[in-house]
């Protein structure tokens, strides 16, 4: 059974008159619509209503108990929100990146999450003399380098990995994706060792600003920042140049572009590129706010990221990003404000299942995401 | 149809034998008779040791310092038994179960090794063991300090396990300990790791016990880098006191990271010996300086003058000071281990004969040996060790400053 | 990789500018990511190669091979433009290199520490490592192409006997075991091998006579093959082997069936109905742990049941969580199916591992003292019994399994996997498809599950990564998708080989990675594919 079909037959139904009369009273529009469900449903789709009701009721539940147990004041509820809105910034440079390349060549990037490990350590190689000098220009350039790795990498593994298929449905691609993934995070753990590397420490983004109840590092302020610039510039590149319009043909329709006259690849190479870039940037302003990376840290950051991507639709790019903030809302509220509330033993071990719950539950009931994809063709 | 217990073809009783052979039974091989095998060592062969440690990963310096401590104790006998050359072979645990099962069971398929040394992790000690138990190695423990190993219920498996290492139950009742010496109030903080979950459990009944309270019991996953949330929670509680006994990675994310909590701002943090390695203070930078943490009493003037000589000699041998806290270890591992076998090996026309059951039985009951981190007494469980604690505090967050009794120096 | 040979026109100094820039690049990779020094403890030829420096000289060889295959140049230029190719990349790899020593880098990357790249330049320094590098690399890459332009009869010879020299070298401990038993005694290993691990020369004679008799023997017999004949030989090392090494060959093959079980789990899904499943470690999950609980005599044991009594309860929980996450997850199409069951079974673990599981299946703790199956009231305690029944499980499933492809429902499976629409539309029930293709997924990985927890006596949760699932996903891709011997040869190639390979314990993945991609770009129907009929283009 699939969304297609159904759509097909509710409009054969709407169409044949069978619709319900707008005169009649609300009860018995209701229970018409309802039997009408009932008549075209399969046990599938009551297992799933099911599972609906009985998400609702343990969301609600766990939110009023743990909202209401006054475990927390009002200034950790707002440390909270700045330690999601920074994870969430970086989320959404991620996921910019999928949505992105969803867009123009509807495949999973798996690999992503690697790209933002190699943004992160090409920013480490000039990290040290850069940002013991003290100047800003030094910490731009640590962002620029690790920018530049990133689409380097991107480029090169579309080159490598994807570019040979055409997209035809099969797993080939992903299992390449896949394949690339573990090529980075080796080549990266080769190249820089097996344990955590230290970035240092950007002595002008020490300490903090007061502001009301809560006071936000210094760091997390220019990441937020920094990731908002970031998705500004994408955000007119895609609207407003040449280049965003051929992205956005390629993404409509990718024959019809070529009849144009747009050189598709060109195009995938460069939103490649683009995606890379955002996730250098992010890759570089993470390892400002933790201080330490390593080569593995990537792969559940890539997840998220395309959690993100799904939340917001995918292929819609201001729908990624809002999809990050809230993502990285939902890690830092989520185990406070519903696991607690049932007594659950050390609720932060589970926090990545919060967002893998999340992703889950996003696929299965809302595939489109919360603000709709952006994609004319939903077929491959 | 025929009960397969009626089964009287000889061909099907072979066949079942084979199947179901037990790698080790009673045998006979020159004048030794034993219930476990009997390992038998021609003229000029080896004698083979099995090691397993862990030697690579985020925790390797846990492993190589160890098998260092191994290498200079064999040095030390000169490398030879009795005319026949000693040969360890080393695997690698990689500080997990699974390693540990992986590398147990490549041990286990050599049946010329007499003994083994290792693991370095206690993960890899309850998987790793009772593998080489079913094979009947003897088996002494370097590093693993969970109390489980050594437990009353530990179970049948690990009968041929005793360890030259301490036992976190003194190490959680020592760690609690000090902490109520300057507070009332606690948290407790794990990574999900075996050694993690109860080394914790240990310090909070004992907290307990000792009229403290424990206000918090929060655990993270080992590869988790935002510890923020987690501790803005411990933070509400208000502790005098954190307890962390974290690896090196979620330790480093952990000192960096508490700083920006404003909750903690009056709580002490308490760590464990797992990051009192230079990786430590790679990972964590500036941070790690004034973190504390509960280890071994490495001081000269605890552990005598041959502890002194063993560092000079580590020194000269590998241009370094030791790199974690497993090296003497390492060394009185491999020290009980010979003078177990010196008491049950029989020679014959040049050959060894080595029984395991016999082995075993006089590795657990070594008395009074004088190894270089104390006097080392096993008991019936086979814990050997009586160790003495101390508190460490990191005085510089440059790696390259490492160094037992400067940085980190002794406090308490 | 990705130079396609011979614009036409291009001048042939082109082409060696390319091919020697790309080795080069490819030469100073390895010794950057650490390979270099990780193989060069391993000697291969009496204390004259080590493997990183063989690795080293097979990219030079390739860049050679590479060159003199370029139909569009002259054969004169062909010879050129493969020298030039070597003597590029050798010069680009001394440089780099060089560069790298001077500046001191070692803080940063730390394989290029000082002893890694003297050993890595041959101990020279300056123009004199400039001069040896190029000198030996164009040497090479000549001999490369040399090779290349032999008759292909004489070609597959040399290079199977290259092959057998390698084989002999790395997987000494299983040669030795083997031979040992058949020879009775050790007396011959001194001479074949020196005590470093290499081969001496008179082994690698042996080895080169070896390869040559195989050469001669595929000939032979090569018209006669069938794909059935295979099968049988394949079965026939499968059962004799373990019995004539020893117990940690056993073990390894006992790993190969775990995974070649889950593998055809896998391929159930995947190979024949087209579900990207991520999560698959899951299931193994939930196998392992119903087992445990079920007969382990610790605290949290449920029951004490044998294993032949669990087995059945464990493989029916498996199958009851492939419904329970099938059934919502299902509808979800394509490569969102992927990253749907990636996090079901990244929950999964980490409710297995948390504080709030601990009370019911042990945390962190794990479960430990689970038994070992019992056959007549002897306990299977062996390594080679523990394989024996694992092999005997892998032959009825993998039997069901083959049944299953040939039966209606999996006809009904590829239909749906080659065009869901067109399958819809002719009536069939896809949900229902799906789910009987996850559920039967599902139950086979929970039969490995089962038999991991017995065969190693515990389980934690720590074994339960992604890492399994993946692996379990890159065998049979390499195998070839749909494929049943494909499984038990991926299986091998990728569970069995790093085991006996110890230097490959660190890189394992990072070889993963490259397999993949290449064999997806070069290959893309697997090593043994599956016939024709249950494929699609």
């Amino acid at each position: 059974m699939n969304d297609d079909t159904v759509i097909a037959r509710r409009q054969n139904v709407d169409g044949s008159g069978h619709g319900p009369s707008r005169s009649g009273n609300l009860l018995s529009w209701l229970s018409d619509a309802m039997s009408e469900w009932r008549r075209r449903s399969t046990w599938v789709d009551h297992v799933m209503l099911g599972l609906r009701i009985a998400l609702l009721i343990i969301v609600v539940a766990g939110l009023t108990r743990s909202l209401t147990s006054n475990e927390y004041s009002a200034r950790d509820w707002a440390s909270f929100a700045v330690f999601g809105l920074t994870l969430g910034s970086i989320y959404a440079l991620v996921s910019l990146g999928y949505t992105m390349v969803y867009g123009v060549l509807r495949m999973i990037n798996f690999a992503h999450g690697d790209v933002f490990t190699t943004g992160a350590f090409g920013g480490l190689i000039v990290a040290g003399p850069f940002i013991e000098s003290g100047s800003t220009v030094g910490l731009i350039g640590v962002l620029v380098a690790g920018a530049s790795t990133s689409a380097a990498i991107a480029v090169l593994i579309e080159r490598v990995a994807y570019r040979a298929f055409s997209r035809s449905g099969s797993p080939a691609p992903l299992i390449c994706a896949i394949g690339a993934s573990f090529v980075l995070q080796y080549t990266i753990r080769g190249l820089f060792g097996t344990g955590s590397r230290a970035y240092p420490d950007v002595a002008a983004l020490n300490g903090a600003i007061s502001l009301g109840i809560v006071q936000i590092p210094l760091v997390q302020l220019f990441v937020i920042a920094a990731a908002l610039l970031a998705m500004a510039v994408l955000h007119v590149i895609v609207q407003h140049t040449t280049l965003g319009t051929s992205m956005r043909a390629v993404a409509e329709d990718r024959e019809a572009a070529a009849l144009m006259g747009i050189n598709s690849d060109r195009v995938v190479t460069l939103t490649f590129m683009v995606g890379g870039t955002m996730a250098g940037v992010a890759g570089v302003l993470y390892a400002l706010v933790f201080k330490q990376i390593h080569a593995f840290m990537g792969f559940t950051l890539g997840v998220k990221g395309f959690a993100a991507a799904v939340l917001g639709g995918i292929g819609n790019i201001p729908g990624a990003m809002a999809g990050g903030f809230l993502l990285g809302l939902s890690e830092s509220f989520g185990p406070a404000a519903l696991l607690s509330g049932f007594g659950i033993p050390a609720p932060y071990q589970l926090k990545d299942a919060i967002a893998y719950g999340l992703l889950v539950m996003i696929l299965i009931f809302r595939p489109r995401g919360i603000f709709g994809e952006r994609l004319s063709v939903k077929r491959m | 149809m025929a009960s397969l217990a009626m089964i009287k073809h000889p061909a099907a009783i072979v066949a079942l034998a084979l199947l179901t052979a037990l790698p080790a039974r009673a045998e006979t091989k020159g004048p030794v008779t034993d219930d476990n095998g009997v390992v038998e060592i021609p003229e000029g062969e080896p004698l083979m040791i099995g090691s397993f440690l862990a030697l690579t990963g985020a925790d390797a310096a846990l492993g190589i310092d160890a098998r260092r401590g191994i290498e200079i104790a064999l040095d030390r006998v000169g490398a030879t038994y009795k005319g026949h050359p000693i040969e360890i072979s080393f695997e690698d645990e990689t500080c997990s179960p699974e390693g540990g099962q992986t590398a147990a069971t490549r041990l286990a398929s050599n049946d010329q090794l007499v003994a083994i040394l290792g693991p370095s992790c206690s993960g890899a000690a309850r998987a790793g063991v009772p593998i080489l138990w079913q094979h009947k190695f003897p088996v002494v423990g370097v590093g693993p300090t969970s109390p489980t190993l050594t437990d009353p219920a530990r179970g049948p498996d690990f009968v041929g396990f005793v360890r030259v290492s301490f036992n976190d139950n003194a190490t959680g009742k020592f760690a609690a300990s000090y902490a109520l010496k300057g507070a009332k109030t606690a948290a407790t903080l794990h990574d999900g790791s075996t050694y993690g979950q109860q080394i914790v459990r240990t310090f909070e009944a004992e907290f307990k016990a000792q009229g403290g309270t424990i206000v918090a019991e929060e655990a993270v996953g080992p590869t988790d880098t935002d510890l923020r949330p987690v501790l803005t929670r411990i933070g509400t509680k208000k502790p005098d006191l954190l307890f962390a006994p974290l690896y090196v990675a979620a330790g480093a994310y952990l000192v960096r990271q508490r700083e920006e909590v404003d909750g903690l701002k009056n709580t002490k943090l308490l760590a464990t010996d797992p990051i009192m390695a230079p990786a430590f203070m790679t990972a964590a930078g500036k941070a790690a300086v004034d973190v504390k943490m509960v280890g071994i009493d490495f001081r000269p003037e605890t552990l005598g003058p041959a502890y002194q000589k063993f560092v000079e000699t580590y020194k000269s041998k590998y241009g370094e000071a030791p790199i974690a806290g497993f090296h003497a270890y390492g060394y009185d591992a491999l020290g009980v281990l010979m003078a177990a076998i010196d008491k049950v090996a029989v020679e014959k026309d040049g050959e060894l004969f080595i029984g395991r059951d016999a082995l075993n039985k006089a590795i657990h009951a070594t008395a009074g040996y004088e190894g270089l981190t104390g006097k080392l007494t096993c008991d019936h469980l086979g814990d050997c060790a009586s160790p003495v604690y101390a508190v460490w505090q990191f005085t510089s967050g440059d790696a390259a400053s490492y160094s037992l009794g400067t940085n980190p120096k002794r406090v308490d | 990789m990705s130079i396609s040979p011979g614009q036409s026109g291009s001048p042939w100094w082109h082409l060696a500018l390319k091919a020697g820039a790309v080795c080069g690049f490819t030469g100073v990779y390895i010794v950057g990511v650490g390979v270099f020094s990780a193989f060069g403890a391993r000697s291969v030829l009496a204390h004259a190669v080590s493997l990183g420096q063989l690795l080293l000289l097979a990219v030079a060889f390739t860049g050679g091979w590479y060159a003199v295959s370029n139909r569009q140049l002259k054969p004169f230029e062909r010879w050129l433009a493969s020298a030039g190719t070597g003597l590029l990349a050798g010069l680009s790899y001394a440089a780099v290199l060089l560069v790298a020593r001077g500046a001191n880098v070692q803080g940063l990357f730390v394989a290029f520490n000082q002893p890694t790249l003297s050993a890595a330049l041959l101990g020279q320094s300056g123009a004199g490592a400039i001069a040896a590098l190029a000198g030996l690399a164009s040497v090479t890459a000549l001999a490369g192409a040399a090779i290349r332009q032999c008759p292909s009869a004489v070609r597959r010879t040399i290079l199977a006997a290259a092959v057998a020299v390698l084989f002999g070298a790395l997987l000494r401990d299983l040669w030795v075991s083997l031979f040992s038993t058949l020879l009775r005694g050790r007396w011959w290993v001194s001479t074949i091998y020196v005590s470093s691990g290499g081969l001496t020369w008179v082994g690698a004679g042996i080895a080169v006579l070896a390869g040559v008799a195989w050469q001669i023997a595929h000939y032979l017999i090569g018209q006669r093959r069938t794909p059935m004949i295979d099968v049988v030989i394949l079965m026939v090392a499968a059962l004799l082997v373990p019995l004539l090494t020893n117990a940690f060959v056993a073990q390894v093959m006992l790993l190969v069936g775990l995974y070649a079980l889950m593998g055809m789990g896998l391929n159930i899904e995947l190979g024949l109905a087209g579900l990207l499943d991520l999560g698959f470690v899951a299931f193994f999950a939930i196998g392992a742990y119903a087992t445990a609980l079920l007969t382990s005599d610790s605290p949290l044991a449920l029951a004490h049941l044998s294993f032949w009594e669990a087995l059945p309860v464990a493989i029916l929980c498996a199958a009851a969580g492939g419904f329970i996450f099938g059934l919502p997850v299902l509808r979800v199409r394509g490569d969102y199916l992927a990253l749907a069951t990636l996090g079901l079974g990244e929950i999964v673990r980490i409710i297995v591992v948390s504080d709030m599981a601990a009370p019911a299946i042990g945390g962190a703790q794990g479960i430990v003292g689970i038994p070992r199956p019992k056959l007549i009231d002897h306990p299977m305690v062996s390594q080679l019994s523990l394989y024996y029944l694992t092999f005997a499980l892998a032959c009825l499933v993998a039997f069901a399994a083959w049944r299953l492809q040939h039966s209606p429902v999996g006809r009904a499976w590829t239909a749906a996997r080659d065009d869901e629409d067109v399958a819809a539309t002719l009536g069939l029930d896809l949900v229902r498809s799906k789910l009987r293709a996850y559920v039967l997924g599902a139950a086979f990985a929970g039969v490995a599950g089962a038999l991991f927890a017995t065969t190693l006596g515990s389980v934690f949760p720590q074994s339960l990564r992604l890492d399994v699932s993946i692996n379990v996903l890159a065998l049979l891709v390499i195998g070839g998708l749909g494929s049943l011997p494909g499984v038990f040869v991926g299986s091998f190639i990728l569970i069995g080989l790093p085991e006996f390979l110890r230097e490959f314990g660190e890189y394992r993945y990072l070889f993963y990675g490259f397999v993949l991609i290449l064999v997806m770009r070069v290959r893309p129907q697997g090593l043994w594919p599956a016939p024709l009929s249950a494929r699609h283009g």
